[in-house]
C-alpha cells in the first residue's frame, strides 16, 4: 500500500534528510507532502490526505504541539498518526507529547533505522486495522 | 548550572549530531586561541545562535567556514559539494545548532528542562566580533577531519 507521508520543519534540509530516509527505507510512498511548520501543515491537511505526520516540536508560528491540539479538535485528523522528530528530548517534553496523542517520538540526531522502525510498527499497526475494517471485524472473543 | 558541566555536554552533543548525522569525526582542540587566530584566513564564515531558558538561560552558537560547510552540507543532503546554496549551508548550520543543543540539553538528565528558541542565522565575522569579550572557557574549537569549526555558549 503506497502511503502518503506529511513532513513538518522549519528547516527544509531536515525534511528533505527524512524524506530521504524514508525513500531508502523502502516505504512505498505515494505523496511527499511538506509544511514550514504548524498552521503550513494544516493548510496542506484541508486538501490532502495523509497516512502519517512527522513534525518538529520547536518551530515558529504554530509549533508541533499546537499542531497536535489543533488535530485533535478536528473529527478526521485526529485519525492521523503523528511522529514527533525533534531535538527536544526531556521526559517531561516526551510524555506531553504522547499524553497529547503522538503515536511515536524520534530525538535528533537520529539513526535510519529509528525512523524505519518507528514507521513500520506505526503503519503495520494501520494497516492491521484498515484490513479490520475491510473484512468487518469487530473485534472482541472469538 | 555550572559551565563545566555545559561544557561536558556541549562537547558530547557536538560529537555525536556531527557522527551521526553529518558522518564526520570530532577531534576538541585545547588551545586557547582566539576565533580570529582559528579562523586566520577564512572571510566567508556562516553562523547560527540559539537562545535557551531554564535553570539558567543564555544562548548557544556555531560559526564554520564556506569551505568546511560546503562538506557538512553535502554531506547532510547527500549531495555534491557545488550543488549546495548558501540558503542550504545557511539552514544546515542552523539546524546543526539546534540539534546540539537539544541533544545536549536532554543529556543533562531528567531533573534540568531547558527550552530552545528558534535558530538564527548570523554572519560568521559579525559573530565573532560579538564573542571577543566572550571568555575562551566558553568556547569550543572542533576540528572535523581538514575542517575546523567552532562553537560554545553566553550564560546569561
Amino acid at each position: 500500500m503506497a502511503v502518503n507521508v506529511l513532513i513538518v520543519d522549519d528547516s527544509f534540509s531536515m525534511r528533505s534528510i527524512i524524506k530521504k530516509t524514508i525513500k531508502v527505507s523502502g516505504f512505498e510512498v505515494g505523496k511527499f507532502l511538506e509544511a514550514a511548520d504548524g498552521r503550513e501543515a494544516l493548510k496542506v491537511l484541508v486538501n490532502e490526505w495523509v497516512d502519517i505526520l512527522l513534525t518538529d516540536i520547536n518551530m515558529p508560528n504554530m509549533n508541533g504541539m499546537e499542531l497536535i491540539g489543533e488535530m485533535k479538535k478536528d473529527e478526521v485528523l485526529r485519525s492521523i498518526p503523528v511522529v514527533m522528530v525533534t531535538t527536544e528530548g526531556s521526559e517531561r517534553r516526551v510524555r506531553e507529547a504522547m499524553e497529547m496523542g503522538a503515536r511515536g517520538y524520534i530525538m535528533k540526531p537520529f539513526l535510519p533505522e529509528e525512523i524505519k522502525g518507528t514507521l513500520c510498527s506505526i503503519l503495520g499497526e494501520a494497516e492491521y486495522a484498515k484490513k479490520e475494517l475491510d473484512e468487518g471485524y469487530e473485534g472482541g472473543d472469538f | 548550572m555550572r559551565r563545566k558541566s555545559l561544557m561536558k555536554v556541549m562537547r558530547a552533543a557536538i560529537s555525536d549530531v556531527l557522527e551521526t548525522m553529518f558522518f564526520m569525526t570530532v577531534q576538541f582542540a585545547e588551545s586557547r586561541c582566539t576565533l580570529k587566530e582559528w579562523f586566520p584566513d577564512e572571510q566567508s564564515l556562516f553562523g547560527a545562535t540559539i537562545s535557551f531558558n531554564g535553570p539558567s538561560s543564555g544562548s548557544l552558537w556555531i560559526v564554520a567556514p564556506v569551505s568546511a560547510l560546503n562538506e557538512i552540507t553535502a554531506n547532510f543532503l547527500g549531495r555534491g559539494k557545488d550543488e549546495i546554496s548558501d540558503e542550504e549551508k545557511r539552514d544546515t548550520v542552523k539546524e546543526a545548532l539546534n540539534m546540539i543543543g537539544g541533544h545536549g540539553f536532554s543529556l543533562f538528565g531528567r531533573k534540568d528542562t531547558f527550552a530552545l528558541g528558534i535558530p538564527n542565522s548570523i554572519e560568521g565575522l559579525t559573530l565573532i566580533e560579538n564573542m571577543q569579550g566572550n571568555s575562551s572557557k566558553d568556547t569550543i574549537l572542533i576540528e572535523a577531519g581538514h575542517n575546523r569549526l567552532a562553537a560554545g555558549f553566553v550564560v546569561a
